[in-house]
């Protein structure tokens, strides 16, 4: 963009440097508390290098069980993305492409719905749940989650497809294909980044949510983000700082390769999100 | 996280589908579809009917009624009287004040620290893809994690900061201990995590800014500070108004860093709303006053999202 000199040019480059370090020194730290002894983390001044363990990461585990948990947060996260790209790129393929009356005001509805507090909604889901016997399990979870991921799919999606030329389904459908032909065979295959980049956003959405997932599961069905809710509630007592960071690590670890892998896709998605939209 | 193209979306929603009529055999093609598009959106209608619309007006029926936690259910009908309760309860009214304060620091905070860095990674040189893809990893680390490990970095005793700043005879601050210090560090570990989000959004529309323009500026002899003011500022008007739409519908759903940092205190000084309504509903067990609370807080969202909105709309169309 703008041409600089010599040394603004430099000041920058050591600006964006610096501020990143300062944005990665909490992960860089929790990763180095993860492999640490109590005795090594509750001292002055800190001891960068320490002995290492992996204590945090294998008897705390087992004692919190974090593997399962880890499981159903894996099952919460993907069922409720897949249903939410199912349902959200459909209804903002038919909300961009389509001719149809009240386009306007519903996508006006699913859209204002992104602004909806998720507490106006707990109240009640814990007691239908509850009624229904329905806590603690999955199915409850992962409908809960859909609400907020269907307008946001929604949203991302319409950006995407309005990008898409028009040429593409009449093509498909002066050659004889219906309309659901059109897009699953046509749509769906050119608009794979969007859609991945998506799919994405909602994993890692669903993956760190924490306020559905305390009030409607309490046991079999708890996610990782309330275990670790619950660590973080009693490192009053000092001790589990170890714990809470190998969880910690454990949770951002996926979704940093995750993210790293498709870099790509995730910026595509966002920069197209913001200049077409 | 998520894309930006708030403004303009509804304005724009039925314009490409009307504006498509086209000749006439295209025309004949599409005879069904009206019915059609009903069809692709039964699913997402079908699914926040169910799970949003339905929990929305349940939520106020029973903030109108009298609830029975012997039953679990709501119980006869007491008009407004919940909400007179709620309306005069300090601790609700200092929840949203504490909220209103988070949200009018942290956001414009965000916005400019965000831009800030934005420019200073748009420089051109060999490690700028790699500093971009440094730079989501805050982006993905969980509010709820985020806020435990912030806890640790600023713990009084043993935390590394109180140690830098001692270094620089600073201290010891008690970040977590004192109300005033709580926010500022509720503030800080939401900073820490929401920046980066728009760093990417703003990267995004920087890297969009049509260079032509630029060259016009600096044939007309225009300074850095000058180009930055009349040029790049309100070129990235839009991106900037989107960029706050979309932090602010996240914003407001502050619970997980606040729960997981600082648990509302010290007292009730980052007793967000939603945390106040939580503890209320889910350890008090007064879903009444829990779901008037709820009803209040929506509404205020609601409205306050929708004159975003237009402004939102009404700056693009500007610029």
């Amino acid at each position: 963009m703008v041409s600089s000199g010599r040394l603004g040019r430099a000041a920058a480059i050591g600006g964006a440097i610096l501020a990143t370090l300062v944005f990665l020194f909490p992960v860089i730290y929790m990763v180095g508390i993860s492999f640490k002894l109590p005795r090594d983390i509750f001292t002055v001044p800190p001891r960068w290098f320490s002995e290492l363990t992996f204590d945090n990461y294998t008897s705390y585990f087992h004692q919190a069980r974090i593997l399962p948990r880890m499981v159903n947060t894996i099952i919460v996260a993907a069922g409720s993305a897949i249903i939410s790209m199912v349902a959200g790129a459909m209804a903002g393929y038919a909300l961009t492409r389509m001719r149809m009356r009240g386009a306007g005001v519903m996508a006006g509805l699913i859209l204002a719905s992104r602004a909806v507090p998720p507490i106006a909604l707990v109240v009640p889901m814990f007691l239908v749940a509850r009624r229904l016997g329905l806590t603690d399990q999955y199915i409850t979870v992962i409908l809960a989650y859909v609400t907020f991921l269907v307008p946001y799919v929604v949203w991302l999606m319409r950006a995407f497809f309005r990008s898409l030329p028009k040429e593409l389904e009449e093509a498909a459908m002066l050659d004889g294909c219906s309309r659901f032909g059109a897009f699953f065979r046509i749509i769906v295959p050119c608009s794979m980044p969007g859609l991945i980049s998506t799919m994405i956003y909602c994993i890692i959405l669903a993956w760190e949510e924490l306020l559905f997932a305390l009030i409607l599961t309490n046991d079999k069905a708890v996610t990782i983000p309330v275990a670790i809710a619950g660590i973080a509630a009693d490192t009053e007592n000092g001790g589990l700082w170890g714990p809470l960071a190998a969880v910690g690590v454990l949770t951002v670890l996926p979704v940093v390769i995750f993210a790293l892998a498709v870099q790509k896709y995730l910026v595509k998605g966002l920069a197209d999100g913001a200049t077409k939209g | 996280m998520s894309a930006v193209s708030t403004s303009s979306s509804r304005a724009r929603a039925s314009g490409p589908a009307r504006g498509s009529g086209g000749p006439n055999g295209r025309r004949r093609l599409r005879l069904g579809e009206p019915g059609t598009a009903w069809v692709f959106l039964t699913p997402a209608i079908v699914l926040l009917a169910g799970m949003l619309l339905y929990p929305i007006i349940y939520t106020v029926w029973v903030s109108l009624s009298d609830f029975d936690v012997s039953t679990f259910q709501p119980g006869d009908w007491v008009g407004l009287k919940n909400y007179e309760a709620v309306i005069n309860d300090p601790g609700f009214l200092q929840s949203l004040k504490v909220t209103g304060i988070y949200l009018v620091i942290a956001l414009p905070l965000q916005l400019v620290l965000g831009f800030a860095i934005a420019f200073l990674l748009n420089v051109a040189w060999r490690g700028r893809g790699v500093l971009r893809a440094l730079f989501l990893i805050p982006m993905v680390v969980a509010p709820v994690v985020a806020g435990g490990i912030w806890r640790m970095l600023l713990d009084p005793l043993w935390g590394v900061v109180n140690y830098a700043l001692g270094l620089v005879g600073i201290g010891p601050i008690e970040w977590i201990g004192d109300p005033t210090l709580a926010m500022v560090s509720l503030i800080l570990i939401d900073t820490w995590r929401w920046t980066p989000f728009v760093v990417l959004v703003a990267s995004a529309g920087i890297m969009a800014l049509p260079s032509d323009v630029y060259e016009a500026a600096r044939s007309d002899g225009a300074s850095r500070w000058q180009t930055l003011r009349h040029v790049t500022v309100p070129l990235l008007v839009p991106v900037i108004a989107a960029a706050f739409v979309v932090r602010w519908l996240g914003a407001v759903k502050m619970f997980d860093i606040a729960l997981a940092a600082t648990k509302g205190g010290p007292g009730q000084a980052t007793d967000v709303v939603n945390l106040y309504i939580y503890e209320k509903g889910f350890r008090g067990l007064e879903f009444g006053s829990a779901s008037s609370m709820a009803t209040v807080v929506l509404m205020i969202t609601m409205i306050i999202t929708f004159f975003l909105f237009r402004l939102s709309r009404y700056l693009e169309n500007r610029w």
